[in-house]
């Protein structure tokens, strides 16, 4: 059983929280591993920065859990996630099934169960934002601007008064009210 | 319903920050709990702002992502041009194999053998091409003058007119031209052995070679270069062998010919053993390709541990080499009177990496059969 280090606590905190520098630590020590072994299996660099910053999503996912522990080790749990997000890729142009499942019995059982979880999740919350996005656009301006402005970019009431051209944040705020009711209406199906 | 979407989005907002006063929060408790419709309405207002959080943060963190990818890049170019010498052609070859492969049995093992990279190194350094395309008409300007020397020396009637069929690394065993390579290199089962072997060394000379004795088993070809009087460089080889098994976790570094030029590459053993469990090999996490079988695994202290010989087929990521032991083996089976005395001491131990690999160019070099 993997025990993970403190180190590896800290990484990960910093990586939920979306750190800039100990995410491009993460991306350097890993990134090279998958697009090598990616070559050798089919796949080209652009698949591999695909693959890799899917992985990199789906751990970014499991650490917002405060209470998320890797059971194996950061690297390992990358390459996992990379290795079956691309057998599933393969599986989906339908290429190849047996391949598929030779190396997935490879793995540690319990822990290819794991990893499939994890995906599966991931792709469930992928879904979800996509419907919500796909809703974020058909709610009209300055709607969408502003919900995209606020949630997206991380930009403050200040910035969106002034950007938007609100006399004070105040303003701002009950506009971005409406339009979080407006979209809920969209997202919903709410009948008024 | 009392309660109008401004606060009740105020509310929720709030909720999810947990900056609602004490005061505040126990009275939505308490109306959470009594007013069924409210909440309904209320948790769907806490569900899409935490949705739209979550959201916008995966797609900051994937920008980020993609910010980190284009910086590492920029810094890796070189790097990498030196790095890639699978063709995109070689891969779909080699994934459509392994498929067929894996339904046929259940594990392969790909040998690192032939290669023939005119066009590789051409499809991915373009900025080589012209140098490439110079430096491949001058070996060729030298390898027909050998082979008029060889002509000339020797009077055999076979010489070989023919193109090189498979590369590999090979390194020195003794500085008067011993050297060994992977067996596969000069020995396939589809073409047997090839019309002759010749190395070229980093100058771009080429030497003809022949067999001397092999272990096709473990892999091991020992081969000598048959120019009397050859040496390989200026003194004794620079490494030494080590004829124990190095332990789990030892860094070790390759230099080998996936293309013309001499490619470093480095990693550390993964596993004590080999393909299949096999005591003569090791388990090595080393990227590795075609063309560097034979090439030397040498740990930080300038030991030979062992020569590389194949990588995993698709799916298992490995590289394997046979443990010096095996080529220590193969030389005791050679007569008494062979000149080979492995060096006692190395030179390497105590020098930088550059320096280390600076040292082993003389003695590492590429093989090439060639057959009509």
């Amino acid at each position: 059983m993997h025990s993970p280090t403190n180190n590896e606590h800290h990484l990960l905190a910093a990586l939920a929280a979306g750190e800039r520098t100990v995410t491009g630590q993460i991306y350097q020590e890993n990134y090279h591993i998958i697009n090598g072994w990616l070559i050798k299996n089919g796949g080209s660099s652009t698949d591999a920065a695909d693959l890799f910053q899917e992985a990199m999503v789906v751990l970014f996912g499991k650490a917002q859990d405060k209470d998320f522990r890797l059971t194996c080790s950061i690297g390992t749990y990358l390459f996992a996630i990379s290795k079956h997000l691309w057998y599933k890729k393969l599986q989906k142009k339908g290429r190849d099934p047996v391949f598929l499942q030779d190396n997935i019995g490879n793995d540690d059982e319990e822990g290819g169960i794991a990893w499939e979880d994890d995906i599966n999740v991931h792709q469930e919350r992928e879904a979800h934002y996509e419907q919500l996005n796909s809703a974020l656009d058909q709610v009209g301006e300055p709607c969408r601007s502003l919900l995209r402005a606020y949630y997206h970019h991380d930009k403050n009431m200040q910035e969106i008064a002034a950007d938007f051209g609100y006399t004070n944040p105040d303003n701002a705020k009950n506009q971005k009210y409406k339009c979080l009711a407006r979209l809920r209406k969209l997202f919903y199906n709410v009948k008024t | 319903m009392s309660i109008n979407n401004k606060s009740i989005w105020e509310l929720a907002e709030g909720y999810l920050a947990g900056s609602i006063p004490q005061e505040e929060f126990a009275r939505l408790k308490d109306r959470l709990s009594a007013d069924a419709a409210f909440a309904s309405e209320f948790y769907e207002a806490t569900d899409l702002i935490r949705s739209m959080e979550d959201g916008g943060k995966h797609k900051r963190f994937r920008g980020m992502l993609r910010d980190i990818h284009q910086e590492q890049a920029v810094k890796q170019q070189t790097k990498k041009a030196k790095l890639i010498w699978f063709t995109p052609q070689l891969l779909r070859t080699s994934a459509v194999a392994a498929s067929v492969a894996l339904i046929i049995s259940t594990i392969t093992i790909w040998t690192l053998k032939p290669s023939i990279k005119q066009s590789e190194s051409q499809y991915y350094t373009i900025s080589r091409a012209v140098t490439d395309l110079k430096k491949a008409q001058a070996q060729q300007a030298a390898q027909q003058k050998q082979l008029k020397l060889d002509l000339d020396n020797t009077k055999k009637s076979s010489a070989p007119v023919s193109d090189v069929k498979y590369t590999g690394t090979g390194f020195a065993l003794s500085n008067d031209g011993y050297f060994v390579t992977a067996y596969h290199v000069i020995y396939t089962k589809e073409d047997g052995y090839g019309d002759s072997v010749y190395i070229v060394n980093h100058d771009g000379q080429y030497y003809k070679a022949s067999l001397i004795n092999f272990n096709a088993d473990a892999d091991v070809a020992i081969l000598k270069v048959e120019k009397p009087g050859f040496r390989f460089g200026k003194g004794e080889l620079p490494y030494t062998f080590s004829a124990n098994k190095a332990g789990l976790g030892a860094q070790i570094f390759t230099l080998g010919f996936p293309k013309d030029d001499i490619v470093y590459s480095e990693g550390y053993i993964s596993a004590k053993n080999g393909f299949a469990g096999n005591a003569l090999q090791y388990t090595l996490e080393l990227p590795a390709g075609h063309g560097q079988s034979g090439s030397p695994v040498i740990d930080e202290k300038g030991n030979v541990l062992g020569l590389l010989t194949a990588v995993g087929s698709p799916g298992e990521e490995n590289t394997y080499s046979v443990s010096s032991k095996a080529i220590i083996d193969l030389l005791e089976t050679l007569p008494d009177d062979t000149s080979i005395r492995l060096p006692k001491s190395g030179k390497l131990a105590k020098m930088t990496r550059e320096q280390q690999i600076d040292k082993m160019e003389d003695y590492t070099f590429s093989v090439k059969v060639y057959k009509k």
